[in-house]
């Protein structure tokens, strides 16, 4: 569904879509976003400081419901990386609310990464643009097997949990990478078609009835 | 902003992790600029195909045509109609969804439009935003303004914040316009070479240069421990053990992206000349545009400087000019001529000379002049200023040094007494809103006076600043002196050397700028003529004479879209004020409730004019106007409308003047005669301006 645009022109694009990582610092973050954008794998650990964010373009093609071919749209992709280290958390978190998707990711071969996702969900909840944004659980460093700690039913179980997709990543390899980011940027997707389509609730009585001087209109309020 | 700034601290940042954010930040900034044009491209494109896709002004209605192409409609009843507009419409002129209902066409661009702006995701934001007070942004936000403007992004708030920039050695010097609109090879497959691999490039030069300085770090173990520190404590710190990585990093990779960032803007200045070459339709298009999808506001609010024009604080304007406060509570929704009135009371009992009551009047003229409703001299003269960018405070400078030969206002008495009042347009909002003290009794006067903008360099090409010189006259009307304006996207603003620029008059700018010239987002209304009220008290009448007296005219105010933000906040408190005008005058005012924090207002209030027959509608105009409500100053005007059957004559007070309805105004009002008994809906667009012709 998804390919890469190799030809990057300004402006040439139909959709903007920001996505974010997070997750506990040395989990990966970066370098998985590196993989993703560059295909290349950066084995030495270089910190975030703050924030950073990649770009990539891509298609994007949609199945049309009655089984024709689907719609192609190009899609720049910004991708946003926060530091997971806590000393930056009020910067980091103050940039979730600007995202419309979310990568949580933990370290496979450290339990304590994965006891944080809580942490994180819930930071994501008080802080992205709805309560419930479109989150993919992400554990990377699934090639170094034998440091596993987290065994993937403990990682599946919380992903059901909380409703949202699971996978194992390894950015050392590239496995499921691209895979991650297009389960992500689909929900995305997914959530702007359905905020788009549901007719107003107040533009159906309008136009019926005479209505003298009604109470304040319910807020208009997208329900995904 | 202000209130996002206090809760994002980055005090605790050294100077070099500010500095590596910072170009972070720039290079988000140059996306969002680049998508700021596209959105605002697709914005214009749709209105346009609305205007096109809409129902006709010819007035050739029927129910049994197509709502969209206008041709015959079979018999069938509800089925033809959109879901989403209500107007009937034919089987081409549907699009299907996902979900196998369907739109028509012309909704179902609106709906690609909310997607391809991002609109989709903003409009949720704001609702999470505005209506969840345990929230840590708002509860701030609840002791100030709403917490920030639609489409704001962290990055762009932190961008614009003195904290970050101030503490900086100097902010790294941005590309300068003209040098940049010389020597333009081909910038774009540049960009394309540059914006794929920026990324790795910067990781790479990162990894060299780190290698280099720190090889301890570099080596496997002191990775590990590093990376140890971090999950055994995510609540630690571990600043001491990174830093120095940190420092090669940020050296390294801010040289890459500098110039990632020089590129992209380089484009941008181009094209933006381009559209000035284009002329008249290119320059219309780069005024269509809503306040909210622009910076400078927000930046202004940041810095202290700002607010020395934009508003002396209320107490004290309430100190120094006593009995507004309760004039103003009394009647707290004035139209303009309340408005007026009370304001000259006001300032005629105090000296306009403090700076209180001066800042009131500038607000108040400006409604005033807005609305189209000043009076105008024959423009002669010349104004001299200079404009200076400074890099350092990121800000422009307007010294408006002085005028020659000015017009007098009142050329029997003599009377001028001048001052200068500055925009950075597109910006008519209070923030981009500066004056310059006013100089009595003189065509000549000399002001001297520093005007200045908060603004980023980049920002400031998308605008024009403009200087217009008014005379002020506190017992009569205000009146416009001339003006000029000046494109800063191809301007030099880095000398500072003085410029005389002769004024022109309003006219020859007007022609370009229609009613419509600025984009004020749009307002949907239906109408409804009821033929006939059942009233036992005229059913014993003579009720064939009088039926017709006993109409009603319906006119139920649904929402607006995309209105101007004037508060602070990114937002604004809108009410919707409806009169009925006739060749005999006005009739009395009605007004909806006040829906506050929103740029998308629902209001589902529905004024009823009575004792109205077709024939006398046939020769009236219906006005609505959208207000900013502020409690204890003059409402912000927002845009209006003007229906009517088109050229008709109409008289307000000894006032006469010819309405001036175009395109949906017509149609709608036509649709609403035509078809007594139903609802005529229709989405218009707003004027910026409801001057009147004569
Ligand atoms: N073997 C292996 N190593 C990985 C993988 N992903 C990341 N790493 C290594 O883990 C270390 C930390 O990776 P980063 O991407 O810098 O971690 P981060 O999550 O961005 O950390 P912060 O920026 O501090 O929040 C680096 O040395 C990476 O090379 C992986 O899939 N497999
Ligand atoms: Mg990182
Ligand atoms: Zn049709
Ligand atoms: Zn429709």
């Amino acid at each position: 569904m998804l390919r890469a645009v190799s030809t990057m022109t300004d402006g040439d694009y139909d959709y903007l879509i920001k996505l974010l990582t997070l997750g506990d610092s040395g989990v990966g973050k970066t370098t998985f976003l590196y993989r993703y954008t560059d295909n290349k794998f950066n084995p030495k650990f270089i910190t975030t400081v703050g924030i950073d964010f990649r770009e990539k373009r891509v298609v994007y093609s949609t199945n049309s419901p009655n089984g024709s071919r689907g719609k192609t749209f190009k899609v720049h992709l910004q991708l946003w990386d926060t530091a997971g280290q806590e000393r930056f958390r009020s910067l980091t978190t103050a940039f979730f609310r600007d995202a419309m998707g979310f990568l949580l990711m933990f370290d496979l071969t450290s339990q304590q990464s994965f006891l944080n996702v809580r942490n994180w969900m819930s930071q994501l909840q008080a802080n992205a643009y709805c309560e419930n944004p479109d989150i993919v659980l992400v554990g990377n460093k699934a090639d170094l097997a034998d440091q596993r700690e987290v065994q993937e039913r403990q990682a599946k179980e919380l992903a059901e949990r909380y409703g949202i997709p699971y996978f194992e990543t390894s950015a050392a390899t590239g496995v499921q990478v691209d895979r991650v980011v297009v389960t992500l940027l689909d929900l995305v997707m997914k959530r702007m078609e359905q905020c788009v389509e549901k007719p107003t609730p107040d533009t159906q009585n309008a136009a019926s009835t005479a209505q003298l001087d009604s109470a304040p209109a319910s807020q208009k309020k997208c329900a995904c | 902003m202000v209130q996002t700034m206090e809760m994002i601290n980055v005090s605790f940042l050294t100077d070099v992790e500010r500095e590596l954010i910072l170009e972070v930040l720039r290079r988000d900034e140059e996306l969002r600029r680049l998508e700021e044009q596209r959105v605002k491209k697709l914005k214009v494109e749709f209105l346009d195909i609305k205007r096109k896709g809409a129902k006709r002004t010819d007035g050739s209605y029927s129910e049994h045509s197509c709502g969209r192409c206008q041709e015959p409609l079979g018999r069938l009843a509800t089925s033809n109609q959109c879901p989403a507009c209500k107007h009937q419409v034919c089987q081409t002129c549907r699009s299907i969804r996902a979900n196998a209902s369907w739109v028509c066409t012309v909704c179902a661009k609106e709906a690609e439009l909310k997607k391809s702006t991002g609109d989709w995701f903003f409009d949720q934001r704001v609702n999470r935003f505005s209506s969840a007070p345990g929230h840590d942004l708002v509860r701030v936000s609840l002791r100030k303004r709403p917490a920030m403007k639609k489409r704001e992004t962290t990055g762009e708030v932190l961008l614009n914040s003195a904290e970050l920039n101030s503490s900086l050695p100097g902010p790294v010097p941005r590309p300068r316009l003209k040098d940049l609109a010389v020597g333009n090879s081909s910038p774009s497959s540049e960009r394309l070479a540059r914006g794929t691999t920026d990324s790795a490039e910067k990781a790479s030069l990162s990894s060299s240069g780190r290698t280099d300085t720190d090889s301890l770090h570099s080596s496997p173990s002191g990775h590990r421990k590093a990376d140890e520190v971090n999950k055994s404590s995510p609540a630690g710190s571990t600043a001491s053990s990174v830093a120095p990585l940190t420092k090669t990093h940020s050296r390294s990779g801010s040289t890459a992206s500098t110039e990632t960032s020089s590129l992209i803007h380089h484009i941008n200045v181009c094209s933006d000349s381009l559209n000035d070459v284009d002329g008249l339709f290119k320059k219309s298009v780069r005024r269509v545009h809503k306040i909210s999808d622009f910076k400078p506001t927000s930046v202004m609010d940041l810095r202290k400087d700002a607010t020395e024009d934009t508003g002396v604080s209320m107490g004290d304007r309430s100190k120094s000019v006593p009995g507004l406060n309760v004039e103003e509570e009394e009647e707290e929704e004035e139209d303009i001529d309340n408005l007026v009135n009370i304001h000259r009371r006001t300032v005629g009992n105090s000296a306009y000379s403090l700076n209180s009551s001066r800042s009131t009047l500038g607000s108040m003229m400006s409604v005033y002049s807005e609305a189209g409703d000043y009076d105008t001299v024959d423009v002669s003269g010349d104004i001299v200023f200079s404009l200076r960018y400074d890099e350092g405070t990121q800000s422009l400078a307007v010294l408006v040094k002085e005028c020659h030969g000015l017009a007098y206002a009142d050329p029997v008495k003599m009377k001028c007494n001048p001052y200068v009042k500055c925009y950075l347009l597109p910006d008519k909002s209070r923030q981009s809103k500066k004056k310059t003290a006013v100089k009595r009794n003189t065509i000549n006067p000399s002001y001297n006076e520093t005007l200045k903008y908060s603004i980023s360099r980049s920002q400031l090409s998308t605008r024009t600043l403009q200087l217009s010189v008014w005379h002020y006259d506190r017992f009569s009307h205000n009146a416009f002196l001339g003006e000029v304006e000046v494109l800063l996207d191809c301007h030099d603003i880095d000398s500072g050397h003085e410029e005389c620029v002769t004024l022109r008059g309003k006219v020859a700018s007007s022609s370009a700028k229609s009613a419509f010239a600025q984009y004020k987002g749009e307002l949907v209304i239906s109408l409804k003529y009821v033929s006939e009220i059942e009233k036992p008290s005229q059913k014993q009448r003579g009720r064939k004479a009088k039926a017709e007296d006993s109409g009603e005219l319906h006119v139920l105010i649904k929402e607006a879209k995309n209105l101007s933000a004037v508060k602070a906040g990114g937002t604004s408190d809108s009410f919707v004020k409806g009169y009925l005008l006739s060749s005999k005058g006005k009739s009395t005012k009605k007004k909806t409730q006040v829906v506050k924090k929103t740029l998308n207002p629902h209001y589902n209030h529905t004024f009823v004019h009575k004792e109205l027959s077709l024939e006398q509608l046939k020769g009236m105009c219906l006005e609505l106007t959208i207000w900013d409500q502020e409690a204890m100053s003059s409402n912000d005007f927002l845009g209006g409308v003007r229906l009517s059957s088109g050229a008709v004559h109409l008289k307000e007070g000894k006032k006469e003047w010819v309405a001036d309805s175009t395109g949906e105004e017509v149609s709608l009002w036509q649709k609403m005669m035509q078809f007594p008994d139903s609802w005529a809906e229709g989405t218009l667009q707003l004027r910026s301006s409801m001057g009147k012709a004569k």
